[in-house]
């Protein structure tokens, strides 16, 4: 295990932040963190790296201790914050060759390592070229080399992808897979689910400072209890489809006018034969079924009401 | 010590690409000396189309007073009527000259009809300028004297190494400009901080293995430095364009400006740490320097009473005395205790800023 975080609290004046938040994160692996603003993600992650200190609990990184200045601990992980944090004045190269230097990686290694890094996310050929010259995505790549340049065993990544393009996204994605792959541990946080679906093998859902639920996507989606839509389009139905679709079992609710009808039926009904049954009299033109995702399974738990807190 | 080579580096290349550092701390110091030079410089023969306003001088004409209302330079701009006393104070409040000056026992002051305007304020500067050390050395240079002779106990007795050079005004602003500009440099520390440290650059930075003094100290290392050379971009400009005379002993007066600069940051660093608000931080610390200029009479010559045996104890002023101190002899004790006063300072708002520092940054 390479991360252990059990019961921390931390609490700003009133506001508990994180309430007795367990978390573990396996060697290898890339585990996603869920939770919408203001459930605890970054404070979990500042925590993490000893940039907060928590008011109780343990955090263990590595066997040990996590202090705020644990060197040896430091340096086997990689931070890539939410927000651009680069000397946008100074040159891409600068930026990786500092932050390298500060992690002690110098010499032929860091020379080494620099131009590998901007090989790998795309920033070679501006290289010489400060950020605040380079597009968001650009920026994010280079927000990304600075944290992989000492070759760090536990890559944290805090948001990495917000407001870049699908190129530059599906390009990050790309590279963190591939770090991944090739044996880095990945902590990721996003609010696109598609990217926590595609980049991590486990996924912890976190709201109001703990985490509610966790476990593979597929997991997740099987254990939540959420209603499953099935939508049969069929020619000329009759009033009494519905009704007669309405009684089968399972089924909360028959809607739709005209030849398309939507069937909401409780999770785990596995009640589709049953459904095409009633239909069969007719001619079925289409039959959708809706797999419940990893965003039901979030909207599920964590409610669907909007909200526009700070994040912490 | 890699930690703090790199922040140092790093922070030395972030204000050497600062356009506004550079252009406050270089351009800008450059443009108002060549202005000044053009204006005070003994090399350059002003251009005015002024008459030279009608003054009464109760002093004598032969003596220091006299010779300097009588050079070349002044001449331009006064028409010294030498008289008495009484007669000059007659001529000031019929207003039939714009001023008199008197001279008596050893002090020299101006009398003005009512307010006084353009002329009157002529005069004034002029005699101000007068009372200030580098018009001393100019007399000196003038009278054959030494500046002993004018300033008195604060000054030693020993020749003025003037070489072929006579000091003028330009050697007095470029001392006042140079130490009023390294005050300001505060603002590179300030800056540097803000965007790195302080910023989400420096949250990253906190997650490194690197340490927190090595990165506040390569911070700091690199403000002072980089601002110092800064300045002496200006020192060297001074000295190669106008031929401002900055005497034979460069190392203590580089020693004192580096002491403004360190000064200067440590001050502007431990504002950053103390106070979390970045506008009230340049709000305060510009207010601080505009301050210590003023009040050790780099703006303007004003007279503060009993307060100017406090205000003395500016930075500005203990660098100013240090500086004219090592360029035309000045009292070496004074200087001394000067030097290391200002060195104290520097050490104390630096424990401060690092104490402070420390408690914003975890």
């Amino acid at each position: 295990m390479i991360v252990s975080m059990t019961g921390i609290v931390k609490r700003y004046n009133a506001h508990t932040a994180l309430d007795n938040l367990d978390l573990t994160v396996n060697e290898g692996e890339a585990l996603g963190l869920l939770g919408p603003n203001g459930a605890g993600k970054t404070t979990a992650i500042r925590v993490l790296t000893g940039l907060t200190t928590a008011d109780s609990g343990e955090v263990k990184l590595f066997g040990s201790e996590m202090r705020g200045t644990a060197a040896a601990i430091k340096k086997k992980i990689g931070l890539v914050p939410q927000d651009l944090a680069l000397y946008e004045t100074l040159s891409a190269r600068d930026n990786l060759n500092y932050f390298g230097r500060l992690y002690g990686v110098t010499g032929a290694t860091l020379k080494d390592r620099v131009a590998e890094a901007l090989d790998v996310l795309g920033l070679s050929d501006v290289a010489g070229k400060a950020p605040k010259k380079f597009s968001g995505g650009m920026k994010r790549r280079l927000n990304i080399g600075c944290a992989i340049i000492h070759k760090p065993e536990l890559l944290i990544l805090d948001e990495p992808t917000v407001g870049i393009d699908p190129q530059s996204r599906n390009h990050i994605l790309d590279f963190v897979e591939l770090m991944n792959k090739q044996g880095t541990t990945v902590l990721y946080t996003s609010h696109y689910m598609e990217e926590v679906e595609r980049v991590c093998s486990r996924v912890l859902i976190m709201d109001a400072g703990r985490v509610i639920a966790g476990g593979s996507v597929e997991e997740l989606t099987r254990s939540t209890l959420i209603e499953e839509t099935v939508s049969v389009e069929v020619r000329d139905p009759a009033p009494s489809l519905k009704e007669s679709i309405s009684k089968v079992q399972g089924v909360l609710r028959c809607e739709g006018e005209g030849r398309t009808l939507l069937v909401t039926s409780k999770a785990d009904s596995q009640n589709l034969a049953r459904i095409l049954e009633c239909a069969t009299p007719y001619v079925i033109l289409g039959v959708e079924a809706h797999r419940p995702t990893l965003e039901d399974a979030f909207l599920t738990l964590t409610g669907k009401k909007l909200r526009d807190g700070n994040e912490t | 010590m890699k930690a703090f080579l790199a922040t140092f580096w790093m922070g030395s290349k972030f204000l050497w690409r600062n356009p506004v550092s550079v252009a406050i701390l270089i351009c800008f110091p450059i443009v108002i000396i060549l202005v000044l030079g053009s204006a005070l410089s003994a090399y350059i023969t002003p251009e005015t189309d002024l008459e030279p306003a009608a003054v009464a001088a109760a002093a004598d004409p032969g003596g220091l007073l006299g010779t300097f209302l009588q050079n070349d330079e002044v001449s331009r701009f006064l028409d010294v009527t030498f008289t008495d006393r009484e007669e000059a104070e007659r001529l000031a409040s019929n207003e039939e000259v714009v001023a008199a000056i008197v001279e008596e026992n050893g002090e020299v002051s101006v009398i003005r009809p009512g307010v006084g305007g353009l002329y009157t304020q002529l005069t004034m500067s002029l005699i101000d300028s007068y009372k200030q050390i580098g018009s001393a050395a100019v007399i000196a240079a003038m009278s054959g004297k030494n500046v002993y002779d004018i300033l008195g106990k604060d000054v030693s007795v020993k020749d003025i190494p003037l070489g072929t050079r006579i000091p003028g005004s330009i050697d007095y602003y470029a001392v006042t400009m140079l130490v009023m500009i390294l005050l300001y440099t505060g603002m590179n520390g300030l800056d540097l901080f803000n965007k790195g440290l302080l910023s989400d650059t420096g949250r990253r930075m906190l997650t490194t293995s690197a340490s927190k003094p090595a990165l506040i100290g390569g911070m700091f290392a690199a403000a002072s430095v980089t601002s110092f050379l800064q300045g002496m971009v200006t020192f060297a400009f001074t000295g190669l364009v106008y031929g401002v005379y900055w005497g034979e002993r460069i190392p203590l007066v580089l020693l004192t400006l580096f002491a403004i600069v360190l000064f200067s940051q440590a001050l502007c660093i431990f504002l950053t740490m103390a106070i979390r608000h970045n506008g009230a931080v340049m709000g305060i610390s510009q207010a601080l320097f505009w301050t210590m200029t003023f009040v050790s009479k780099g703006y303007a010559k004003v007279s503060f009473g009993e307060m100017d045996k406090v205000f003395q104890y500016a930075p500005n002023s203990m660098a100013h005395t240090v500086i004219f101190g090592a360029i035309f002899g000045g009292n070496e004790a004074k200087m001394t205790s000067n030097l290391i006063i200002l060195y104290a300072l520097c050490l104390v708002l630096l424990m401060l800023a690092f104490v402070s520092g420390r408690r914003r940054v975890a």
